[in-house]
């Protein structure tokens, strides 16, 4: 197969999957930057297994958990060791460009307020905690979606889903966002 | 869980159902094929040695030399009368480096660590086997594991290389003072 060719066929293959990618490449990382360099590692090495790749019949979910493998493997020891360059680069609420700007201007300032009172709280949970519960109650993945991705026990992210979501109500409750 | 805790709950996900997520810039995802396209093959075939040779500039523990990689086909691993091993401190970090010679450059071979249990590599908590697609250089190729011990019972990690039909392990006894 000439270059040419593998780039055709590559691209047939990871295309689709593209917007969920870079969703659960945001959702990882948390910020524009850390999600395209992700999104942008993980294309690079499933560039370099595409023999592997074309064989797969699920290949949305194989990038998936390729990602989340890298996200650990490489991302997370990178952010570990620059932490005070990741809080730089990494601003509360940098996601909310994406609110739909179908509300009239009060409403849709409180809707900010209301996002970057949740961004904040989804700060303070554990990485585990905070993947598993904006894949499952944002995303919508299955817990058996999210053992494929993670390679964690049913009953581990359950016990994790359970656990995050009560630390977010209490932190939402104590802040005033939760009447 | 109170009426009140159910009604917060459901506010809850409601609310993490509509956390917004921004769309990737327009022209992001054809960059992103055109670099895959670009590296791809030659970062996949570097990408384990760069971080080899990166990471071993770092302080480490122990250097384990393993020559003349020869790729022979033994099924079983290599009984050898003189298992090297080394020895590592409960509960911290430390940095073995294994040196791999190989005869030959080799593309697409995989390396599988299984580790003892009582043993995990750092960023692959709970992970008891890992395994790479790499690739070798003629000559010496460095592999850095971070290790961590989590209990001090210690035990045999077994390295394996496989390339193609064939296949190569390796042991290193790990001790816990």
């Amino acid at each position: 197969m000439t270059d040419s060719d593998q780039s055709h066929v590559f691209e047939r293959v990871v295309r689709p999957h593209f917007d969920r990618l870079y969703r659960l490449a945001w959702r990882l990382t948390g910020s524009k930057a850390e999600a395209e360099d992700l999104f942008q590692e993980l294309l690079i090495k499933a560039f370099g297994l595409l023999h592997e790749l074309v064989k797969i019949e699920e290949p949305g979910s194989w990038l998936c958990r390729v990602m989340y493998n890298l996200f650990v493997d490489q991302h997370r020891r990178f952010v570990r060791q620059r932490m005070h360059l990741v809080d730089e680069g990494h601003l509360p609420g940098e996601g909310l460009a994406g609110i739909a700007g179908d509300l009239d201007p009060v409403a849709y300032s409180e809707r900010v307020d209301t996002f970057r009172l949740l961004d904040a709280a989804l700060q303070q949970l554990s990485e585990d905690h905070r993947i598993v519960v904006l894949l499952h109650d944002t995303e919508g993945y299955t817990l058996i979606e999210i053992q494929e991705i993670t390679g964690a026990p049913i009953g581990t992210i359950k016990s994790r889903l359970h656990r995050a979501r009560a630390r977010l109500r209490q932190i939402l409750a104590d802040d005033g966002t939760f009447s | 869980m109170n009426q009140k805790d159910m009604m917060q709950e459901q506010e809850l996900l409601e609310l993490l159902k509509d956390y917004p997520v921004p769309e990737a810039q327009a022209g992001f995802y054809d960059q992103a094929l055109v670099q895959a396209a670009h590296q791809g093959a030659r970062r996949n075939r570097n990408r384990w040695l760069l971080t080899g040779f990166g990471s071993a500039i770092a302080a480490g523990l122990a250097i384990w030399v393993i020559t003349a990689m020869l790729m022979t086909t033994p099924q079983v691993p290599d009984v050898d009368p003189a298992i090297p091993g080394v020895t590592i401190a409960l509960e911290q970090e430390q940095t073995v480096r294994l040196v791999f010679a190989s005869a030959m450059a080799l593309d697409s071979a995989t390396l599988t660590v299984s580790l003892p249990e009582g043993i995990e590599l750092a960023g692959f908590p709970g992970q008891r086997e890992i395994t790479w697609e790499t690739s070798l250089e003629e000559g010496k190729n460095l592999l850095p594991l971070t290790l961590i011990a989590l209990t001090p019972a210690g035990g045999e990690l077994l390295a394996r290389l496989e390339h193609k039909d064939r296949n190569r392990t390796f042991r290193l006894l790990v001790e816990v003072s």
